[in-house]
């Protein structure tokens, strides 16, 4: 199986194509009758769909993986985790699910990537929905500590300010 | 057994020029019938031609070798076989044989499902499609059967390549049923109600005789999908259904009815209890989870239909009004619509309100011009297109005849009859 493709998309950060990469990559391996399952990269196939907030595929993939691999390979297990969070609308669950797993060199970079790219859209979902949030509920969404987030250390985050336990939201001036 | 052989060498001699192939095609379909007796002994032969030189030759032995039953382990050589005449087959020569190119790609996908590896098939399928057809607007017999192998290996987005061509000529009225349906169910997995929509109704109001088992279960679905997408189901087919369906679909799909009816009275306690009752019946449809959409859309609703009477209310108030348990629930709710785009609001949190906001959409941006510029070019060419049908159908001799006989007499030349074919 050739994966030069995902592995040059990989090194250079284009995420945002994993997905389709390994789609495509699977029907051909497929159609050439070769048994590819055990060897394929089904942790970065997921992840490569939730990247793009493709939960359904996402979702789809993680069903048609065999029971044998999902028990022998545990990262395969912790990714979908990640999408299972993000189907449930755990919003604070997912990045419990981002760092209680010890990943692979490989899927380390993915998962990083990914959970910027959730903390910046996290960060806009609040900007538009809340004129008001609780610092709490704040930083439940953001994935850190009540302190980091009433100090606004997250590079995202513009001007907020606090009002007693609220931050009351302004639009980002940056 | 010389016959045979005296074949092969004529296939792979007369396969270079479109002439010689004609003239091959000819002694192909002659030798058809002893083909077919020898079709035990045809697989070595194979072996002597060359897929991508002799494609229609090939097509011919490939098609009487795979004539008789088939045994699972017998498939899994045929299937790569197969696939790998799909892959390397010339399009001009096998448009020669379509019939048994089609007869081929089935029984392809019968041995992929015997072999319980639907994936395999996915994209050879897709490959004969773009092969087999004339144009990227013909739907060809292969079309649902390559839906069918994306639904049943739950490759979704494959299936999108194909259901996002405008389709135009199609070769039996079955191909297309089948085609909107399983395209219908494949836009459900992927959440694209509109396009789901667009295509049941396409299978609901298709022209029929009789009614058929394809259009009921796509009626079915259909009611479910209106009730997800627009919060309300059709009551009525429009005109241009057929008399058959309008007379009798909603005969056959009664208790989907009478869901979308309680869905209208806008309750939530009276669905969940009509929906436990006759849980079977919609287990046995395969249409449970698509029922429970349904229903959990219902919150939505109940939320927008709040929003046309409210500039703010509280998330107190939200969830009496919607029968949700909480105001932090009532806050989900509100948050995953604001998410999705299907309300504009915001939240206040110290205070527990929500205010209800206009659509900032001010069609002023470049965006939005191109997208309206974009559909005004479709809707042009559509037009186009169908005015060029229109006159085609006008000089349709059928299409005379019948109108001949129908129209109004105002004159003595009235009474003529209607000339059906002109000697020029």
């Amino acid at each position: 199986m050739d994966f030069s493709v995902l592995n040059e998309a990989l090194a250079s950060k284009s995420f945002n194509k994993i997905a389709d990469i390994c789609d495509n990559l699977m029907l051909q391996v497929a159609a050439e009758g070769v048994p590819f399952r055990d060897e394929w990269p089904f942790a970065i196939h997921l992840l490569g769909h939730i990247y793009i907030d493709d939960i359904n595929s996402a979702r789809f993939l993680w069903k048609s993986i065999p029971p044998a691999i999902k028990e022998s390979q545990p990262e395969v297990v912790a990714a979908w985790k990640i999408g299972q969070k993000l189907w449930t609308r755990d919003y604070a669950g997912v990045y419990e699910a981002i760092r209680g797993f010890d990943w692979t060199q490989q899927t380390q970079v993915l998962v990083a990537a990914f959970s910027e790219l959730y903390t910046k859209r996290m960060f806009e979902l609040l900007q538009s929905a809340y004129s008001t949030i609780s610092i709490q509920d704040a930083a439940q969404f953001l994935g850190m500590s009540e302190e980091d987030a009433s100090n606004c250390k997250h590079a995202h985050l513009c001007l907020c300010r606090e009002v007693s336990y609220y931050f009351t939201i302004f639009r980002c001036i940056a | 057994m010389n016959s045979v052989e005296g074949l092969v060498n004529q296939i792979q001699g007369l396969s270079t020029t479109a002439s010689d192939v004609l003239s091959l095609q000819n002694l192909l379909k002659q030798a058809d019938d002893s083909l077919h007796a020898e079709s035990t002994r045809l697989l070595p032969f194979l072996d002597q031609l060359d897929p991508s030189k002799h494609s229609l030759g090939y097509l011919y032995f490939l098609e009487a070798c795979t004539a008789g039953p088939v045994t699972k382990e017998q498939a899994g050589s045929y299937v790569l076989m197969i696939a790998r005449f799909i892959t390397s087959c010339i399009a001009e020569q096998i448009r020669l044989a379509p019939d048994k190119f089609i007869t081929v790609c089935k029984r392809f996908k019968d041995q992929v499902l015997l072999l319980e590896e639907p994936l395999r098939g996915v994209a050879p399928m897709l490959t004969a499609i773009r092969k087999l057809q004339s144009s990227s607007e013909h739907l060809t017999a292969l079309h649902p059967e390559f839906l069918l192998l994306c639904l049943l290996s739950r490759c979704y987005k494959a299936g999108l390549s194909i259901l996002e061509e405008d389709v135009f000529e199609v070769d039996q009225p079955r191909d297309l049923f089948l085609f909107c349906y399983y395209g219908g169910m494949i836009s459900i997995g992927k959440k694209w109600f509109r396009k789901a929509l667009e295509l049941l109704h396409n299978v609901v109001t298709a022209p029929m005789s009789t009614v058929n088992a394809i259009a009921v279960e796509a009626f079915k679905k259909y009611i479910l999908v209106s009730l997800i997408h627009h919060g309300q189901s059709p009551t009525n087919l429009p005109k241009y259904a057929s008399s058959v369906a309008q007379r009798n679909l909603k005969n056959l799909c009664q208790p989907y009815i009478e869901l979308a009816n309680s869905y209208s009275n806008g309750k939530i306690a009276d669905i969940e209890t009509y929906v436990e009752a006759n849980k079977d019946k919609f287990e046995s449809d395969n249409n449970l989870g698509l029922v429970k959409q349904a229903v959990s859309s219902m919150y939505k609703r109940n939320i927008q239909r709040l929003t046309q009477t409210y500039l703010t209310l509280s998330l107190q108030d939200i969830a009496n009004r919607v029968q949700l348990n909480s105001p932090k629930e009532a806050e989900m709710h509100v948050l995953q619509m604001i998410k999705d785009g299907e309300i504009y609001a915001t939240i206040n949190q110290k205070d527990g309100m929500v205010r209800f906001l206009e659509d900032p959409e001010q069609y002023k941006t470049c965006e939005m011009i191109e997208h309206i510029d974009s559909s005004i070019q479709r809707l042009m060419t559509l037009s186009k297109k169908l005015n060029g049908v229109d006159e085609l159908m006008s000089c349709d001799p059928l299409y005379l005849l019948k109108a001949g006989r129908e129209r109004q007499r105002f004159d003595f030349d009235d009474f003529d009859n209607v000339p059906q074919r002109f000697n020029i």
